[in-house]
């Protein structure tokens, strides 16, 4: 067994099949997804509760990815994408006819795989969703920009050069920008998917522990292909495996106490 | 051998032996006609030759050298030209530019070297630059007020200078009073005719109306009495004066004072004042208008023409591709259809550029404008509007000629942009257009820029299709002038390629006016370089702004 360091944070485990709508953030039914012919997801029912982190694993194409940018539905940009089955977010549909997809993204927040800033300055690139929205006051923005800079622990280092281009910044710094600039406009849900992939160790170090953070405030779903990641920041874990959801327990039980033959052959390095 | 060839060298050899070429025959094209063009504002010596004929008599010749050529002699034996004792194969011949247009039957000679017998550069022989007639070459005899000499021996070039400088002064106020004051008061005529003519048309032409417009065009024409005499005033003081000269024949001619623009004694200059002398000249060039049937004078109107036109394309052809390579790229389906579409605005681009002068002689001048001339200015029919060529429709048939450049280019600069960009701002809650506004078009500015670079190339340097949509030998107003609305799209215009053919094709002297075409050719080319290098810097700037993440 692979020496994985379960979460320590004495978070109550809670059932997660039988969740209070309090204590719910999303509710997936029955979600199938094909692109073209080829199904990527089957039948995936889950329950992400409020103010934790849930962590996707599975080995690479399983279909975390997918699941994920079903959330704030990423995937319509996809042409030949087709998804069948419900998404609950306020007891209501993400994928009704009548959803503004636009508003659903401001409540559900996405960092990718790569530091993706916008060729503009810092202060720019965190005030984006702000303006999108039609905010252009400048005590306003400069408020968002402070508040969201030191929710995404970058305050201290950039607040001399709010106006110098985001190129400037390392890859962490980057990529810690671009989680501020996600919760600039106070979204519900974050979602992270492979957000330190890219980064180097120390980077990496600095996000997991912004991750824990974030919890207070936002519900945080992350996908990662680092069992070790998984298991120092989550609170639940959702095994996937060729696009189903083989198991889904709290982080300790997971990689503890595996239920399933499939979840153990992977966390302890059997494939994958 | 055969090792070498394995090694790889000769490919470096042949691309890099391509390259010498094309670079060489760039430069060398570039060299060739700035040289024979600006060697033209480089005053030359003049020349006081003594001539023998075959039969003995001589004759003088003034003027400068202009072309030098071998001949072989049998030729001209065979041509009827006999030359006494001279032998060999070859003879030089030079060809001596002698002006004083109105004297001699033709104002270039071809002389035989052989048959000079006295050549020399006397310090006193003057060019006179007029602006009828072309160069007087001669000596200065006298200068005369009213008939009656003002100069003696020692002062007659000041007096010659201060009396041309006098002359000059005048013209230039006349021709501003003409061209300004009393310009816009023909403008103002003309707008009233055109006033109670709309009136009548739509039978609003009451008898108030009739008295306010004859009340209006009766002060202008009393402002228009009054500056004709202001005028009539100017060219009187102005052709107080006369010069008398010495030509080649020895005879003693009388100029007019106004007619002459400049005097120089390029004998009796130093290297500086010729220097000052050359870049003098090319600044009249470049900004005084075409004499005598454009073999004279300056360019400046079809420069100015050929910049106008060039920014009215841009502003034009950017807008349009823009909107089309992001319809294409951001939101018509990935089918066979676009495709097409694509295939076809590529290959828009190899159609003949006469094509789309033809098709917009046709649709835009006489359909489009036709119509806008019924709908809008239906008085000043049957005399056409936009139903004519004018600036307007040269701009637009070049932006249509210039369009696939600048879509295929913006399509590019759009695929290069990375899709993570597009997707962290929808997943901020934007959407697609607001994406586009904010994040995909600012990146694509570079692109967008290399494309009008790309075309504002092609575009200055088209003269075939403009000949039929707007361009003419002589425009006598500018497009922009101070009358309102300031821009008169409607106007025809010179520009620099067209000039170039005229000049050099069309013109009743094309020996005078060769080095014209070599000095406009160019001028030409700078215009589009420096259009270039201004569209470029702005790129650079963008390109900076915008760098792409650097992963």
């Amino acid at each position: 067994m692979i020496s994985v360091t379960p979460n320590t944070s004495n978070v109550e485990s809670l059932d997660l099949a039988n969740l209070t709508p309090e204590q719910t953030a999303l509710e997936i039914r029955n979600l199938n997804l094909h692109y073209g012919d080829a199904q990527a997801l089957y039948d995936i029912s889950m329950n992400i509760p409020k103010n934790r982190v849930t962590a996707f694993i599975g080995p690479s194409g399983c279909g975390k990815s997918t699941l994920l940018r079903c959330i704030n539905r990423m995937n319509d940009l996809v042409e030949i994408c087709k998804t069948s089955g419900e998404i609950r977010l306020h007891d209501k549909n993400i994928y009704d006819k009548n959803v503004d997809v636009a508003e659903l993204r401001r409540q559900v927040g996405m960092v990718f795989q790569r530091p993706n800033p916008f060729p503009k300055s810092i202060y720019e690139n965190v005030v984006y969703g702000m303006r999108l929205q039609g905010v252009n006051d400048r005590r306003t923005l400069d408020e968002v920009v402070e508040r969201s800079l030191k929710g995404a622990a970058l305050w201290d280092e950039v607040k001399d050069r709010l106006n110098a281009s985001a190129f400037g910044l390392s890859g962490g710094q980057q990529q810690r920008l671009v989680i501020a600039r996600a919760i600039a406009i106070e979204p519900e849900v974050l979602l992270l998917d492979e957000p330190t992939s890219a980064l180097d160790p120390i980077s990496t170090l600095t996000i997991e522990e912004l991750i824990t953070e974030l919890k207070e405030k936002y519900t945080v779903v992350i996908v990662t292909h680092n069992m070790q990641q998984a298991a120092r920041v989550s609170d639940q874990t959702a095994f996937m495996y060729m696009g189903k959801l083989i198991e889904y327990a709290d982080t300790n039980t997971l990689f503890t106490t595996p239920a399933q033959k499939q979840t153990e052959d992977y966390i302890t390095g059997r494939y994958g | 051998m055969n090792k070498w060839f394995k090694s790889g060298k000769p490919y470096i050899w042949l691309t890099a032996g391509a390259v010498s070429v094309s670079l060489i025959a760039v430069l060398g094209l570039l060299a060739l006609i700035a040289w024979r063009g600006l060697s033209f504002f480089w005053p030359a010596a003049i020349h006081e030759v003594e001539v023998q004929a075959n039969d003995g008599s001589t004759r003088v010749i003034i003027g400068e050298v202009y072309d030098r050529e071998e001949v072989p002699i049998s030729r001209l034996t065979e041509s009827g030209i006999t030359l006494e004792g001279f032998e060999g194969e070859m003879l030089e011949r030079k060809l001596f530019k002698v002006g004083n247009r109105e004297f001699v039957p033709l104002d270039f000679m071809w002389v035989m070297e052989p048959q000079i017998i006295r050549d020399e550069t006397p310090a006193d022989l003057a060019v006179l630059e007029r602006s009828k007639d072309g160069n007087f070459y001669g000596y200065v005899v006298d200068v005369l007020e009213n008939g009656e000499s003002v100069a003696n021996q020692n002062n007659l070039r000041d007096v010659l200078f201060e009396r041309i400088e006098r002359a000059v002064e005048l013209n230039e106020q006349a021709s501003d009073l003409q061209q300004g004051e009393i310009g816009a008061i023909n403008y103002e005529l003309n707008r009233l005719r055109l006033e109670a003519r709309a009136l009548d048309l739509e039978g609003k032409l009451t008898e108030a109306e009739q008295q306010r417009l004859a009340a209006e065009e009766h002060a202008l024409n009393e402002q228009y009495k009054e500056l004709e005499k202001e005028l009539f005033a100017y060219r009187d003081a102005a052709s107080r004066d006369s010069v008398v000269m010495r030509d080649m024949r020895g005879m003693e001619v009388t100029l007019p004072m106004y007619r002459v623009l400049d005097v120089t004694f390029p004998n009796d200059m130093g290297l500086f004042s010729k220097i000052g002398h050359f870049f003098t000249q090319i600044g009249k060039f470049v900004s005084e208008d075409p004499r005598e049937a454009n073999t004279e004078g300056g360019v400046f109107p079809a420069i100015f023409g050929t910049v106008f036109m060039v920014l009215l394309m841009s502003v034009i052809v950017t807008p349009f591709g823009v909107i089309a390579a992001v319809y294409l790229h951001e939101y018509a389906g990935k089918n066979a259809i676009t495709r097409l579409i694509r295939i076809a605005v590529i290959n828009l681009a190899g159609v003949p550029s006469i094509v789309y002068g033809v098709f917009g002689l046709g649709f835009f001048v006489y359909m489009v404008g036709g119509t806008l001339d019924q709908i809008f200015y239906p008085e000043a029919l049957p005399s056409p509007t936009f139903g004519t060529p004018g600036v307007m429709w040269s701009a637009i048939t070049l932006a249509i000629l210039t369009l696939p450049v600048v879509i295929v280019s913006t399509e590019e600069g759009l695929s290069r942009i990375p899709s993570t960009l597009r997707e962290g701002s929808l997943a901020l809650g934007a959407t697609k257009a607001e994406t586009l506004w904010r994040i995909i078009l600012p990146m694509a500015s570079p692109a967008i820029m290399t494309g009008l670079i790309l075309a504002v190339a092609r575009a200055a340097g088209e003269v075939a299709p403009l000949m039929l949509v707007g361009v003419v030998k002589s425009a006598p107003m500018l497009p922009v002038d101070g009358n309102f609305p300031y821009f008169h799209l409607d106007r025809k215009f010179m520009h620099l390629g067209f000039h170039i053919y005229d000049v050099g094709f069309q013109s009743p002297n094309v020996e005078a006016a060769r080095p014209l075409v070599y000095a406009t050719s160019f001028l030409l080319v700078t215009v589009i370089v420096g259009l270039n290098l201004t569209a470029i810097g702005v790129r650079n700037h963008l390109r900076e702004k915008y760098r792409s993440l650097e992963h």
